[in-house]
């Protein structure tokens, strides 16, 4: 089968692999880098529980190939955390109790930072648009939608 | 009102937060062992056949395959715990043939040194299959007597109950009227899609199998009884779980038992974990019920007599079904005080993949059925809803005849007068002018749900609280968390009961070899028969602190309490002790000591008590398109004593929103025995879009056998919401819409009916 040689950076660290050319970066992540937060949830790109950032827009890993991001920048949750002070999204999603069974989490908060990346002050129908290819089961959306516009509150500075 | 509670009734976050929202958080399909290998199914193409032949040499010389097991040697689960209870149930517990009874039954499972090679290893078997008729609509299936699903016929259970005298019920009413109901088979749709464990078989004869299973113990049983081996031969580890929702309440059809099989063969852990499809296509949904309805009341409004008739689709075998067409006995037949009722139910199989628990168990679908009945009811008399619902609810201090047990505490009349507040009943209800291409409209729905399962089947709960010699604690329980946060309640309870903070307390693994018994985590039934154990387990260990503590401090035993981790004088505070330094002293200091300080529970929880509940939803229908958009929902639900008042509200917005997907969109298409819509782009369950403002009002009647007064609440947020949109898009366009899903389609076709053009 063939392979393929990438080069990316995965949460700041620069990664050298030699990929299978039909290799997911779903499973590059789990697989290789051990890094198992991205979930599978369908392999099919609906329900958004394998999300990371490429570039720093919300990407369906499952969707992707690895191949394909070559030279890219990759952030999962693994690497959202500064020493031990988690991202006020993280920090948000604890406290407002936005987590129930938490395995649409990490794609679900990956969604809600590449929004709140690129718009510190975003609306609720935005907020709402932004994860509205997360799916969730347990929670309802409501206090992860809460959560998301209590943590741009926070990285705007506000109370 | 004040507060009497530390910590019992504060939103305190969740114990698994901080792994879980760092990734950290390990579900089953993130587990490897060393030396493990991958199986796959191979599943049936028909509906109905026996597997006549199978050719695996092919397969068994692929040089990654390490074992094949086929659906000769590795039985069904045909049951659930109540086959435990005896000899004769365990026999009956499990099946072994070799006909295939729905599309996706699996034929055998090869285990391969990874994934695609047992894949690659499915497609050189052959199978000689002898087609067989199949039958796949529950009516015919009760009326045919030419194919036979299963060797006792296709009629799984028939039950009839009568309370008092139905055709008296009937002469006494006014009017009588009859309607028919039909609901659909709802998958869990859990994000971790259902289907994952790792089976270690070792040689000694240890048995290790990593389940996200809702019930560890049972499991462990099912597993022991199945295999031959002592029950202390079988560990059930439970790692994270991505939502249950009933559907991982016992063994997963073609799963756990298969994987043992094959590591047994392999001698090598084996895991398998299925594919979204195959969780679509091939384990348990939602039964769908046809419900034929038959209402009497007076002109005031007061009911006289129901009968009520039920077919219950089954699918291809039955594991909860009895328990299931039971529950729809609490809004039967528990929630009004209705003096003549005949309730018939069927248990009908079909070549259809299997159904069984799934929260609400068989209430929602029966709430369907009444609370739309309850509507049609109010219309006709011409009363608000709400009122028809006060003039007949059975409230505290009355016998319900379902478990023949007196009502304790029932907040339901707060729960409608507060939702109704919310949702502004008085201004919305019957306002509809129906006309206009957009029509907004309101309907409203009530519930019941009994907690816990100790009238029907066994329901035990234990705990152990183990003070350390630093004063923390550690508690041993084995109550599943599938993502409630029951864990983080029970935690409260133990906190509040010590006198300590809850930080100071670590929860276990749930782990069979290092837990005591448990019923499991399913009819909502975790903080209050998990926390009444709990709760024992940490009064028993206060006791012997405060034995210690009285000596230590030489006074009378009964005039100390323990607050914020400290033993102390009630009548002489400044008399005290931490708990730290009391426990270090007699576990490690004192060399003629050296006890810890253990406390243990078990047993059944000493009742069942009904949670309480009304659903309020406000809709908007486009009748050019047939669109519903949800608007506004309001969940009112009586809890007892709210442990955990975040996690509460999690549970209404979730169940909320989940009925919203009953209501409008889910619901599996089998055309011919094939699942038509296996993914999420063709099963469309509520996007964040997709959601209205949802209200969650939170009502504490006290229930006086629970811990700190706490019922359960899990299942009964989703059992009325459907209900309760249906009713509100009849206020909205004049439709009676008696088929769930209520899609686009259903109401177009029924708005043209309506109002021909």
């Amino acid at each position: 089968m063939a392979r393929v040689n990438i080069k990316i950076k995965v949460n700041g660290k620069l990664q050298e692999l030699g990929v299978e050319a039909h290799e997911t970066l779903l499973d590059t992540l789990r697989e290789r880098l051990g890094l198992l937060a991205a979930k599978y949830g369908c392999g099919d790109g609906e329900c958004g529980a394998c999300t990371v950032l490429v570039e720093g827009n919300a990407t369906l890993s499952c969707l992707t190939l690895a191949a394909h991001v070559d030279g890219k920048d990759i952030e999962t949750i693994e690497g959202l955390e500064q020493g031990s002070h988690l991202h006020p999204l993280q920090e948000s999603f604890v406290e407002q109790g936005a987590i129930q069974c938490g395995y649409c989490t990490p794609g679900m908060i990956m969604s809600a930072k590449a929004l709140l990346d690129k718009d510190a002050d975003p609306s609720e129908e935005k907020v709402r648009r932004a994860i509205s290819n997360n799916l969730c089961r347990c929670t309802g959306y409501e206090k992860p939608v809460k959560a998301i516009l209590e943590a741009a509150r926070r990285m705007r500075g506000e109370k | 009102m004040k507060n009497e509670f530390s910590v019992v009734g504060k939103s305190v976050p969740r114990i698994d937060a901080y792994d879980k929202v760092t990734g950290r958080a390990r579900y089953c399909r993130d587990l490897k062992l060393e030396g493990m290998l991958h199986a796959k199914l191979l599943r049936s193409p028909y509906p109905h056949a026996r597997v006549k032949a199978l050719d695996v040499s092919r397969a068994k010389s692929h040089p990654a395959v390490k074992a094949i097991a086929t659906i000769e040697e590795v039985p069904k689960v045909v049951g659930y715990w109540w086959n435990l209870r005896t000899e004769k149930g365990m026999k009956k517990m499990f099946m072994q043939d070799n006909v295939v009874r729905f599309v996706g039954d699996p034929v055998l499972g090869v285990a391969a040194e990874d994934e695609d090679s047992a894949e690659e290893a499915l497609s050189m078997i052959l199978v000689q299959y002898e087609q067989l008729p199949p039958v796949f609509d529950p009516v015919e299936s009760m009326k045919d007597q030419t194919i036979k699903i299963h060797e006792r016929g296709n009629i799984a259970f028939h039950v009839l109950k009568e309370y008092g005298d139905i055709e008296k019920g009937f002469r006494e009413a006014d009017f009588v009227i009859e309607n028919r109901f039909v609901t659909s088979k709802q998958k869990h749709a859990t994000i971790e899609p259902i289907g994952s464990c790792i089976a270690d078989y070792s040689p000694s004869g240890k048995l290790s199998v990593y389940s996200s299973t809702q019930l560890p113990h049972w499991s462990r049983m099912y597993l022991a009884g199945a295999l031959g081996l002592p029950s202390s031969n079988v560990r059930i580890i439970k790692p994270y779980t991505g939502g249950a929702f009933g559907g991982r309440c016992g063994l997963i059809h073609g799963l756990e038992l298969m994987c043992c099989h094959l590591s047994k063969k392999a001698g090598r852990p084996v895991k398998m974990s299925f594919t979204r499809k195959e969780d679509f296509e091939a384990t348990e949904g939602r039964h769908p019920f046809l419900v034929e309805l038959r209402t009497g009341f007076t002109k005031e409004g007061i009911l006289t007599a129901n009968s009520i008739k039920i077919v219950m689709d089954v699918g291809a075998y039955a594991t909860h079904y009895i328990g299931v067409i039971a529950d729809a006995l609490s809004t039967g037949v528990g929630l009004y005080r209705i003096p003549h009722v005949k309730f018939e139910g069927y248990c009908v199989y079909t070549n259809k993949s299997l159904n069984g628990a799934f929260r609400g168990y068989g209430n929602p679908q029966m709430n369907f059925a009444q609370e739309s009945q309850m509507d049609i009811v109010a219309e006709k008399l011409g009363m608000d809803p709400i009122e028809l619902r006060l003039k007949n609810y059975r409230g505290a201090g009355e016998i319900d005849p379902v478990f023949n047990e007196k009502i304790l505490s029932c907040g339901l009349k707060e729960c409608l007068f507060q939702g109704a507040e919310k949702i502004r009943w008085k201004k919305k209800s019957r306002r509809s002018s129906r006309r206009g291409k957009i029509r907004k409209g309101v309907g409203m729905s009530c519930l019941m749900h009994g907690t816990g399962a100790r009238f029907g089947l066994p329901d035990p709960a234990s705990a152990i609280v183990l003070i350390n010699a630093d004063g923390s604690v550690s508690l041993e329980t084995a109550a599943a968390d599938d993502g409630q946060g029951n864990k983080t309640g029970l935690v409260q309870i133990a906190a509040e009961e010590l006198g300590i903070d809850w930080r100071k307390i670590s929860v276990s693994d749930t782990d069979t070899d290092t837990t005591p018994l448990d019923g499991g985590t399913h009819g909502s039934r975790q903080t209050y028969c998990g926390g009444i154990a709990v709760r024992k387990a940490a009064a028993q260990a206060k006791k012997s602190v405060l034995v210690f503590a009285s000596k230590h401090l030489n006074t009378p035993q009964n005039r100390l309490d323990i607050r914020e981790g400290v033993i102390y004088d009630t009548k002489r505070p400044s008399l005290n002790i931490s708990l730290a330094d009391l426990m270090r002293k007699i576990q490690i200091e004192d060399l003629s000591l050296c006890e810890q300080i253990i406390g243990a529970a078990t047993g059944v929880a000493p009742s069942m008590p009904p949670t309480y509940g009304a659903h309020f939803a406000e809709v908007e229908v486009d009748t050019e398109t047939g669109g519903v958009r949800v608007l506004r929902l309001v969940g009112a639900f009586d809890v007892g004593k709210a442990i955990n008042p975040a996690h509460i509200e999690g549970q209404i917005a979730g169940g909320e929103v989940m009925g919203i997907g009953y209501a409008l969109t889910e619901g599996l298409v089998i055309e011919n025995g094939k699942v038509m819509n296996s993914n999420f782009a063709d099963y469309r369950i509520p996007r964040s879009c997709d959601i209205p403002r949802i209200d969650a009002v939170i009502v504490e009647s006290h229930e006086p056998t629970g811990p700190f007064g706490a019922k359960g609440i899990g299942e009964a947020t989703m059992i009325g919401t459907a209900s309760a949109i249906a009713n509100a898009i009849y206020d909205a366009v004049g439709v009676r819409m008696k088929e769930l899903p209520i899609t686009q389609e259903k109401i177009l076709v029924a708005l043209q009916s309506f109002n021909p053009p």
